[in-house]
């Protein structure tokens, strides 16, 4: 880094001036590194406190596109979440009573319905226009991550195949009206 | 006492390790700071990030169609704010825009604010004739109904967009 600045061209422009001055020997030259050095670490300190390492992440989501035909289900394979307007979630198979659960139950028991009823289960999500949206992500994200019970599940059942059926559903009126009083 | 002591005068300290290491840190944060663009800069708004486990993907850094969904501070209300990542998709979009007489468009318009159905729709149709590779990307507030969700999946599924993100943030500590 400390290379001399001036070797060969220095001499030439100062032919003149050879006898008044002594060439001083350039050995073991020395720079003042101590400005760049501090011009370095301010620069330092403001990219490492500027950067910020948490990338946003994403959770991927398909849904069909938009289809006419209705597409028949059998009530009893049937499990359908819903979230009220504050959030609380209510879950029930088929047409029995709807029934309030945490979100910690319901990943046992989408679990446990995927598996008992195996591979049949179908998933169907129905929230509420006034629920927030970090509660829905929330859902998604737990049946995310039941998915590896439920391959395991269903694995000790003999079944090495896993098809995934879920949908999300418009929240209707009746809905509102089944959990409203809950 | 047979050594003399040296005297400590112009003390002097080889920097030159310290430097490299510093020049080596400075280059590795230089290279991977990211600035914010012109789209972040004229956002009005907080998203906080619904928080998810870990278990998801990372956000695509090209052809991406952003939608921030965001509740104003000021005046509390939800709005869309589409914006797309490639540059020469912005100055397509733009263009695009401008044919279709939307209100505030212009040549350096970036980000669109929508707050109706209607114009999201056509927005999202553009978008998608800009840039048929484009993904979307939902980046909402955890806080925003989800009334406003269903409407935005419901106009990308129209438009055949049928396959998008929610942008989410890693839960920290707990569970």
């Amino acid at each position: 880094m400390a290379g001399g600045g001036s070797l060969g061209s220095g001499e030439k422009q100062r032919r003149g001036k050879e006898g008044k001055r002594k060439k001083k020997h350039r050995v073991g030259f020395r720079l003042d590194m101590t400005p760049l050095v501090d011009i370095t670490f301010l620069l330092l300190t403001f990219f490492m406190l500027t950067t910020s390492m948490i990338t946003p992440q994403t959770m991927e989501l398909s849904v069909p596109p938009d289809l006419d035909v209705p597409i028949e289900v059998k009530q009893s394979e049937l499990l359908t979440i819903r979230v009220r307007f504050d959030g609380k979630l209510f879950f029930n198979m088929g047409t029995d009573e709807p029934s309030k659960v945490t979100l910690e139950e319901l990943k046992k028991l989408v679990v446990a319905q995927n598996v008992a009823l195996k591979n049949k289960c179908i998933v169907v999500l129905k929230s509420s226009g006034e629920a927030p949206y970090g509660a829905v992500v929330q859902i998604l994200d737990k049946l995310n991550s039941a998915e590896q019970s439920i391959i395991r599940g269903l694995k000790d059942a003999g079944i090495n195949e896993r098809n995934r059926k879920f949908t999300v559903a418009p929240f209707e009126k009746k809905d509102a009206e089944d959990i409203g009083g809950l | 006492m047979s050594k003399i002591k040296k005297k400590r005068v112009g003390f002097v300290l080889d920097m030159t390790p310290l430097v490299d290491i510093t020049f080596l840190l400075l280059t590795f944060f230089m290279f991977t700071a990211k600035f914010k663009n012109e789209a972040d800069n004229q956002q009005k708004f907080v998203i906080k990030r619904p928080q998810t486990q870990a278990d998801t993907a990372k956000l695509p850094e090209k052809d991406l169609v952003t939608i921030k969904i965001g509740i104003d501070t000021v005046s509390k209300d939800t709005a869309y704010y589409l914006s797309m990542l490639n540059e020469q998709d912005v100055a397509s979009l733009a263009d695009a825009m401008q044919r279709i007489n939307f209100p505030g468009a212009n040549p350096e318009s970036v980000v669109y604010k929508i707050s109706d159905s209607l114009w999201l729709g056509k927005i999202i149709e553009r978008a998608r004739i800009v840039n048929p590779k484009a993904r979307f990307a939902l980046d909402a507030d955890r806080r925003v109904k989800y009334r406003y969700i269903e409407v935005a999946i419901n106009e990308m599924r129209k438009k055949r967009a049928t396959t998008f993100n929610f942008v989410t943030e890693k839960k920290t500590g707990g569970l």
